[in-house]
């Protein structure tokens, strides 16, 4: 709806735009991602940090929880984003086992921003790995979900199904089930989204974080799971 | 007050000890005024609530977890629980402690302490040091940890015997002070049986034979091996001995082969898994349960069995060493000795009056010292003490978490 049409509505049902929109905007926004620049192991890193900057320049909080063994511990507060770093102290053998036990510390972690700081308003987590302590969050907090995919294991291992993969797949599906929106970077990776774990389309969005203004259409996007989750229009 | 047990194993699903023990301590403190709450593994479809004699059990499915082995297995299954947990804490806001049964659940427990702000006691009930003598390898690696880790987030680590204090203490890193020992108990009256013991008996021996009884897992740790070693120098002395092994395990094939070369299969019977009622009957009829573990953290065969009233030849190992008072309510032998468990059974078997005193004064201890009313009062203590030290401490939720939106 045009926002002008929306003011002028809203200001003849005497309902304040400015209340309206603070009602209908997430705030603090909990991000959970492995990897977060400086450090730099794949593109997921820059994404994550060029997406915390965007929101904070869009007057949200933004508290980013990820691991780095060598700085677990501190919170190191980068542009108005405040990035809280972890370990796992856990002697794990396989991707699988590292997500599943690192959750236990992502938890710690997020209780003490939740309880410091008045709240979580919705949790964003990025990757496969942050899904089974996203979906934890979501279930104790009763906040939206949002899951961003960068790759999937049905590509990672080709062909491959052994107990490994099988249950990273499930972890994959649930989180393209559980939660409120799925985030990709591609048009190709939604494709391919749909075709193995079937979530309805209009879930999925494709944000190209090289197009322009692109985390004015992840706030977009925020504000309608948002809205969404407040008036009912999930299953929670 | 309401604790809420996280437990992979509940009734009537049953792997190890846990799910009994549960069972009766969550019984017992529905007397003791506490409110126990259980989250728990449901499989082939048996998911949902149940208010089992007042004790509300909450199951997940556990049936569709793919997993490469079983250490991540448990890690899957106890995210799901801990998604369980979220869920029930809305239908009863006012737990007021998180109780964790083993490693198993040690992700769920530390998730929800920590979302909730609600104060952790943990029971360990085995170290994974113990069951396999160290620890090597990637998967105890991982499980070890993960004992650590769930200790030091506990409040208060409760064990069941001196030998699992000193154990975890050591094993841990773990204060003494934050260890209590509560043991197991047993239900007497659930012991009880009322059955035909000359056509039960007709089962599994002759008329004129007696019956060692050996129940638990065939795996290393039980040191079932150990027993067998002793076959043939217990029929020399007692060539009326008749061998009746309950369980099942990976070790199974390997002692059977083991009778076989020492020329005694015809006098051992293996009867792999028994159900509750069968175990009872034969718990009755035999006469002398062997104990003879290598690690034992405390030892609810020799317990049950001293109920039923059935002499006891133990190894002088772990809990067991503490349950029994040697030549008084059982006899302990020397660990990892044929020779020495065979002393012990033939003693029992060749001595009906020294036997008969041995039954009698094991069941008056177990009726003192191991029913589930005295063991479910410490617990009580337990908590009421991790409840008062909650109360005086800053570490509380600043707003109540799982607000519905």
């Amino acid at each position: 709806m045009n926002q002008l049409l929306l003011r002028k509505i809203l200001r003849q049902l005497k309902i304040d735009p400015e209340d309206h929109e603070a009602q209908n905007t997430p705030r603090n926004i909990l991000m959970i991602s492995a990897e977060y620049l400086p450090k730099d192991l794949t593109p997921q890193s820059l994404h994550c940090k060029s997406l915390a900057d965007g929101l904070v320049d869009r007057n949200m909080n933004v508290n980013v929880i990820s691991y780095d063994p060598w700085k677990a511990g501190q919170t190191v507060e980068m542009g108005g984003v405040k990035v809280h770093y972890i370990n796992n102290p856990i002697k794990t053998y396989s991707p699988l086992t590292w997500a599943l036990t690192l959750a236990m510390e992502i938890n710690r972690a997020a209780s003490d921003i939740y309880h410091r700081d008045g709240g979580i308003d919705l949790i964003h987590a990025h990757q496969w790995e942050m899904f089974p302590c996203g979906l934890s969050l979501q279930a104790a907090i009763k906040k939206p979900l949002i899951v961003n995919y960068y790759s999937l294991q049905h590509h990672r291992a080709p062909g491959v199904s052994n107990g490994y993969t099988d249950s990273v797949k499930q972890i994959e599906w649930r989180g393209s089930k559980q939660s409120q929106k799925v985030m990709v970077n591609e048009d190709w990776l939604k494709n391919e989204i749909i075709k193995y774990y079937s979530p309805e389309p209009q879930k999925v969005d494709v944000v190209n974080s090289e197009e322009k203004q692109w985390t004015k259409k992840i706030v977009r996007d925020y504000k309608w799971v948002f809205r969404n989750w407040n008036n009912g229009g999930y299953e929670q | 007050m309401k604790v809420m047990h996280l437990t992979w194993e509940f009734p009537p699903y049953k792997v190890g000890g846990i799910g009994t023990v549960l069972e009766d301590l969550t019984r017992s403190q529905l007397l003791q005024g506490i409110e126990p709450v259980v989250i728990t593994c449901g499989f082939e479809g048996k998911v949902g609530y149940e208010n089992r004699d007042g004790v509300h059990v909450y199951r997940f499915d556990a049936d569709y977890i793919p997993a490469e082995d079983f250490h991540s297995w448990a890690l899957q299954m106890s995210m799901l629980m801990q998604n369980k947990a979220s869920e029930v804490m809305n239908e009863h806001k006012d737990i007021g402690i998180i109780h964790a049964h083993d490693w198993l659940v040690a992700t769920a427990a530390v998730g929800v302490k920590h979302m909730y702000r609600i104060p952790l006691v943990s029971t360990i009930h085995a170290l994974e040091s113990g069951r396999y003598g160290g620890i090597s390898g990637d998967r105890q690696e991982l499980i070890h940890s993960l004992e650590k880790k769930l200790a030091y987030e506990s409040w208060k680590i409760v064990c069941n015997s001196e030998f699992m204090k000193r154990s975890i203490s050591y094993s841990l890193s773990i204060p003494h002070d934050k260890i209590d020992v509560i043991p197991n108990g047993v239900n007497i009256d659930k012991m009880r049986a009322d059955f035909d013991h000359g056509a039960e008996k007709a089962k599994y021996a002759l008329p004129h034979e007696s019956i060692v009884f050996y129940v638990g897992r065939l795996v290393w740790e039980k040191g079932i091996d150990i027993l067998v070693g002793a076959i043939p120098s217990i029929l020399e002395k007692q060539p009326d001995a008749k061998f009746v092994f309950a369980g099942c395990g990976y070790m199974t094939d390997r002692l059977k082969k083991q009778a076989y070369d020492l020329g005694v299969a015809d006098k051992v019977l293996f009867l792999g898994f028994v159900d509750d009622e069968t175990l009872k009957r034969l718990l009755n009829i035999s006469d002398v349960m062997v104990v003879p573990s290598r690690y034992e953290p405390f030892g609810i065969t020799a317990v049950e069995a001293m109920s039923c009233g059935l002499p006891v030849v133990a190894a002088d190992t772990g809990g067991l060493a503490e349950t029994i008072s040697h030549d008084i309510d059982g006899i302990k032998v020397w660990p990892e000795s044929s020779n020495s468990l065979a002393w012990g059974i033939c003693r029992v078997l060749g001595d009906r009056n020294f036997a008969a005193s041995l039954s009698e004064n094991a069941y008056k201890k177990i009726e003192k010292q191991y029913n589930w009313s005295s063991i479910s009062t410490k617990l009580k203590l337990v908590y009421d003490n991790v409840s008062k030290q909650y109360s005086a401490n800053d570490w509380k939720p600043s707003m109540p978490i799982s607000q519905d939106s």
